[in-house]
């Protein structure tokens, strides 16, 4: 679209920074992504077919460190307070769901034992978390 | 940048707005979605005050993991679990590589909503083999539901 000659007006916008922009953002997002996750470094164990766990609405993330200890969401719990500390958490919240994120290197006891825990703190159901085996994420 | 005069005017530089709104929307998605992918297992917890499932009782599909016959004490090597691996499905010692063919066997049958499984764990087992149990298990029937029973 030639408006006039010899000083031509350049009518489209030039986008191309926004492009670079926004492939920068991606990448940005793509490459933190595995690090934007609540609580503790967990190794989680490997496994062929996980289903997947629901959306995050609701979901309290309860978290086994390597060394046995108790996170709740981003927080270190007690074994004393954990069930206080559990029902806080979940506040009033409709349709709670609680997850276990464990470390592969975990004795099954120590899972067990936070299993009873969120029991008597009154829920029944919970999702253990795993990997799929040869994927990334934590 | 024009290369002629003629009446129709070439276009010599590419559309670019399809690849920014494909850019844009794998950018949204990866913003949104990102955080909360996660995958696992359903499982129950036993209830301390054991009134639990009797209804079922007769036709409760139990599955032991000892110590002793499976002794998965560190994490197993990426891909499955050890050869020698034997765990007890009804009270039969199986080698855990056939559970998904049995549990199939036993539960495939069976209505939706009575496939469970129920397991007792030996607490000295690595976490990541016996959840690598569970994930075979649960390669026989899909829908199973799997629910912890107190071992001591």
């Amino acid at each position: 679209m030639r408006l006039g000659e010899p000083t031509k007006i350049q009518a489209a916008i030039n986008i191309t920074p926004l492009v670079d922009v926004v492939l920068v953002l991606l990448i940005i997002f793509m490459v933190m992504a595995p690090q934007m996750r609540k609580g503790p470094d967990v190794t989680l164990p490997n496994t062929t077919k996980p289903n997947a766990q629901g959306d995050e609405r609701g979901r309290i993330l309860v978290s086994i460190d390597e060394a046995g200890g108790l996170w709740i969401n981003d927080r270190s719990v007690t074994a004393e307070s954990f069930g206080e500390t559990l029902n806080a958490a979940v506040g009033t919240e409709p349709d709670p769901r609680i997850v276990i994120r464990g470390d592969a290197k975990l004795n099954f006891l120590q899972v067990r034992q936070a299993m009873v825990a969120i029991e008597q703190a009154g829920f029944r159901g919970v999702g253990l978390i795993a990997k799929r085996a040869g994927t990334e994420g934590n | 940048m024009q290369f002629n005069e003629s009446s129709s005017s070439l276009q010599s530089e590419i559309n670019i707005t399809p690849l920014v709104d494909v850019v844009l929307v794998l950018l949204i998605i990866f913003m949104v979605v990102v955080p909360l992918l996660m995958e696992g297992y359903d499982v129950d917890i036993p209830r301390a005050s054991a009134e639990a499932s009797a209804q079922l009782e007769e036709k409760q599909l139990i599955l032991s993991i000892g110590s002793t016959d499976c002794p998965l004490f560190t994490p197993p090597a990426e891909g499955g679990i050890p050869r020698d691996c034997q765990v007890i499905l009804a009270d039969q010692k199986i080698p855990a590589v056939e559970l998904p063919a049995r549990v199939a066997q036993f539960l495939g049958g069976r209505p939706a909503e009575q496939r469970a499984l129920f397991l007792a764990v030996d607490d000295r087992l690595n976490y990541e083999g016996v959840l690598r149990i569970i994930d075979l298990a649960k390669l026989g029937v899909e829908d199973l539901k799997i629910e912890f029973i107190a071992t001591n």
